[in-house]
């Protein structure tokens, strides 16, 4: 099944990054396929963050390509990386607390619109019929996350596992290709976490490409295709969840020694 | 978030009130009430900027300033009439802030307060030093006043409309565009860039339109004022200026957008009162004295009531409609 | 040159608040004009020089801290915004308070030594420069010494790194923060007594002289060697300035330094590290 260069959607080679002294990245590759669920494990500063930064735009890489599509978006901007439709969801939530879930929802929907500044200011009819567009997309998105008899509810009234689904609404508001998630199910209860592996299903479904970066090991394992270790910046492993799990390598990397 | 059917009351009311008031009030109470539209409209535009999109700009008065000078310059040169001057007032001072805005918007926080305060102490110093231009350290004299169609406007009265009309209509526009999908965009990267960078918003491109947006009022604002006064100078376009808005939005509260508009009513009566009453008392001190006061004010607010006037008001009517009905959209 | 000197100072002032307290203290300014209106206030009432320089140090460190007491401390959402607008308020009134107190004109104390001038290198020199530059040495010194060799010196250097470590290692951060108010305010009106012979002083001084002195602390990072620099060199192209374009429009010259100084840095950060840290 070899799989032809472009049906790739993501293809990240040698990919580094520095700040200061510290090597957060180094010579990372490797491909995301189109439709799969791909994860990212290592332990703790193992650069998983750095490399969503960097490919979502955040950072700008030292070395090193990113294309998406086939196209090339090394060290292109975080909101036009995102207009190319990568969305992503982030460990720290930051949800937008001045407004409520349905608006931070609506703010996801923000490339899908386009009037500007006067004719939001003079309230074009043009600019309300978009607003009234914008807000059934993004009850939708809600609905998907099942979250939408919260939608006026303001931040602070959720709970953690509700604030990283609206965090996940918010992302597929720009209706993306690729959605990273990172750090979805940390600090989540059991049946929450069954929940969100429920909605990555569904979402691939729908014909997103889903890449997961976790600690949360067998969250990861039963999901995933294909599992990708990293390790103080470095790539040490990569395969399907049995592999990886039984290899060597990543089980010094986490444990920190050999385990006899 | 705003409840669009108790607002349109809300705006009937405030604008039949207006209206009303040259009808009912003397003219000494028209001149506070005329200042208060010029004065709370520019702290509007000013805690648009400062409470919502997080900028803390020191360099308000120059763009109410350069507005004003240039209108003034142009009218009382015959080359413009002022109507005319303010149009021209306000793309100068548009395309200068927005080129002006590109590298200083870069700036957080701190920098960016002093940065914008450089330039109001430049602009400043330069208004009074370019003599042959703009007049000098005395400034304008005898400035045309406004006039729309050969209706030459004269009195206190006329001039009170014509800044409520401003500011009213600039309060209006604000408040179509934070209800949309600007207004949210505003709100996200203030709230967290980094978020709403990933959701394609442009920040850097935003905060300059918003900068700019808020510079043009200002300038308008500023046009109307200077043929108000028939004056201009370099004095009133300075820190103490800034301050003054500074203590309107945080006395108002700069949350909401009616919140400075609100403190520079307070803060207009009680600099009526403090006139009258310490006046007599202390005859030499003028801006000096409200400077006190209203510092010791800012700094009891900032303490107790740090959403301002408005904010409290909020939390009330919040606290109203939680308990005789549902939240709802 | 003069100019310099006092810069660097009250740049120290400002750094060593901000360092501490993160608050853009916006009366350094005005502890500067207080130090020398309350040494005339103390003269006029029939004090000497001595005692009126120590009263006046004295009350300025006192009004300090009350500041601090009253307007920082309390703040409950404390954010940057916040503790410069109530700094700033602070200032107006302290000013607004001196200027109903002793009126607006301005004041001057006499030289401190009777030798009016010195001449030095073919230069004149009063001899009231020579105590500000005096100062400046007594100061740098002072300071370095305290801060890297005594215990609470080095304390405060750590709370200056890491606000909340330090606090978890014992140190009480809002004494900290009373005493660096303190200091500055003391060192405020230090500066101020001395440059006071030379520049005379009044309600209005503190504004301007406290922003240059800011545009030296910010310029020269909010270190101290960095701050003196930065005070130097702003002194001396003042200098330029004044002689070869008119003296009114010298203040624009340091105010444009420092705002082109703050976009040029911000554009060295945001393409070196590409926008980002960990």
């Amino acid at each position: 099944m070899g799989k032809p260069a472009d049906d790739f959607l993501l293809d990240v080679r040698g990919l580094s990054k520095h700040f200061g002294g510290i090597r957060a990245m180094s010579g990372v590759t490797f491909s995301i396929p189109q439709g799969s669920i791909i994860s990212m494990i290592g332990p703790n500063g193992a650069g998983k963050s750095t490399f969503v930064n960097v490919v979502s735009g955040t950072h700008v890489p030292d070395a090193g390509e990113v294309h998406f599509k086939g196209e090339d978006i090394t060290g292109l901007p975080g909101h036009v990386i995102a207009a190319k439709g990568i969305g992503r969801t982030f460990q720290l939530l930051e949800l937008f607390d001045s407004l409520s879930v349905l608006e931070n929802v609506m703010v996801g929907c923000h490339t899908r619109s386009r009037s500007g500044m006067l004719a939001c200011g003079f309230s074009l009819l043009s600019a309300l019929k978009e607003e009234k567009r914008i807000k059934e997309e993004a009850m939708e998105s809600l609905a998907m996350v099942g979250l939408e008899g919260r939608a006026h509810d303001p931040i602070y009234r959720l709970p953690l596992g509700e604030r990283k689904l609206v965090g996940i609404a918010r992302a597929l508001g720009m209706k993306p290709k690729l959605l990273m998630l990172d750090e979805p199910a940390g600090g989540l209860a059991a049946h929450e976490v069954e929940g969100l592996a429920r909605l990555i299903h569904l979402l691939v479904e729908r014909g997103l490409t889903l890449f997961i970066v976790e600690h949360n090991m067998p969250f990861v394992m039963s999901l995933s295709r294909r599992i990708i270790v990293l390790d103080e910046g470095m790539k040490i492993a990569e395969g399907p969840p049995e592999e990886v799990r039984a290899n060597e390598e990543v089980i010094k990397a986490y444990l920190g020694e050999e385990v006899c | 978030m705003n409840g669009a059917p108790q607002s349109k009351l809300l705006w009937l009311v405030s604008i039949v009130a207006i209206t009303a008031i040259p009808l009912v009030a003397g003219s000494y109470v028209v001149g506070v009430m005329c200042f208060i539209a010029i004065f709370g409209g520019l702290a509007v535009s000013m805690g648009l900027l400062l409470g919502q999109a997080g900028m803390f700009s020191l360099a308000h008065p120059v763009w109410f300033g350069l507005g004003g000078y240039v209108s003034g310059i142009l009218a009382l040169r015959g080359i413009a009439p002022p109507w005319l001057g303010s149009i021209i007032g306000a793309v100068f001072v548009g395309f200068v802030s927005y080129i002006i805005g590109a590298p200083l918007l870069r700036l957080k926080g701190y920098y960016l307060a002093c940065a914008t305060f450089g330039l109001l102490l430049i602009v400043q110093i330069s208004l009074g030093q370019l003599g042959p231009l703009t007049g000098g350290h005395e400034g304008l004299m005898g400035i045309p006043p406004f006039s729309i169609g050969g209706f030459v406007l004269e009195t206190d009265v006329h001039y009170y409309y014509l800044s409520w009309a401003l500011c009213l209509a600039c309060l209006w526009f604000l408040y179509n565009l934070m209800d949309s999908r600007m207004g949210r965009a505003i709100k996200s990267f203030s709230d967290s860039e980094v978020a709403a960078k990933s959701m394609g918003i442009n920040v850097p491109q935003f905060k300059l339109k918003v900068f700019t947006l808020t510079a043009v009022m200002a300038s308008l604002t500023g046009s109307v004022y200077t043929c108000y006064l028939r004056f201009a100078e370099p004095g009133i376009f300075g820190f103490p200026l800034q301050v003054q808005l500074m203590t309107m939005v945080i006395i108002g509260g700069g949350k909401t957008l009616y919140g400075p508009l609100l403190g520079g009513f307070v803060v207009m009566w009680l600099k009526e009162l403090i006139h009258m009453y310490l006046g007599k008392v202390l005859p030499r001190m003028g801006a000096h004295v409200d400077a006190l006061f209203f510092g010791v004010l800012i700094i009891v607010i900032l303490i107790f009531m740090p959403g301002g006037l408005s904010g409290w008001l909020d939390r009330l009517l919040d606290l109203g409609r939680r308990t005789f009905g549902k939240t709802s959209g | 040159m003069t100019g310099g000197s006092i810069y660097a100072v009250i740049g120290i002032c400002w750094s060593l608040v901000y360092l501490i307290t993160k608050v853009l203290n916006f009366t350094t300014g005005e502890f500067v004009m207080l130090g020398g209106m309350l040494t005339w206030v103390f003269r006029t009432a029939g004090f000497s020089l001595v005692p009126s320089v120590l009263f006046a140090v004295a009350c300025t460190i006192l009004i300090s801290m009350i500041l601090e007491r009253i307007a920082v401390r309390p703040v409950r959402y404390p954010n940057e915004v916040t503790y410069m607008m109530i700094t700033i308020a602070g200032a107006s009134v302290i000013k607004g308070l001196v200027l109903l107190a002793w009126g607006s004109e301005t004041r001057r104390i006499e030289s401190f030594f009777d030798t009016e001038v010195i001449h030095l290198f073919g230069a004149t020199i009063t001899s009231q420069v020579l105590c500000v530059f005096g100062l400046l040495v007594i100061v740098t010194i002072g300071l370095s010494l305290f801060l890297n060799r005594t215990l609470f010196g080095k304390a405060l250097r750590a709370s200056a790194v890491n606000l909340t470590g330090a606090s978890l290692m014992g140190i009480d951060i809002s004494r900290f923060r009373l005493f660096c108010f303190g200091l500055a305010g003391g060192l405020g009106a230090i500066t101020g007594i001395v440059i006071t012979p030379i520049t005379f002083t009044g309600y209005e001084v503190g504004m301007l002289t406290g922003l240059k002195g800011l545009v030296a602390a910010i310029v020269g990072g909010w270190t101290m060697t960095g701050t003196m620099v930065a005070a130097l060199v702003l002194g001396l192209i003042e200098g330029f300035g004044a002689g070869f374009i008119s003296a009114g429009l010298k203040d624009v010259f340091a105010l444009l330094i420092m705002i082109l100084f703050l976009i040029v840095r911000t554009m060295n950060f945001a393409s070196r590290a590409g926008r980002g840290s960990p």
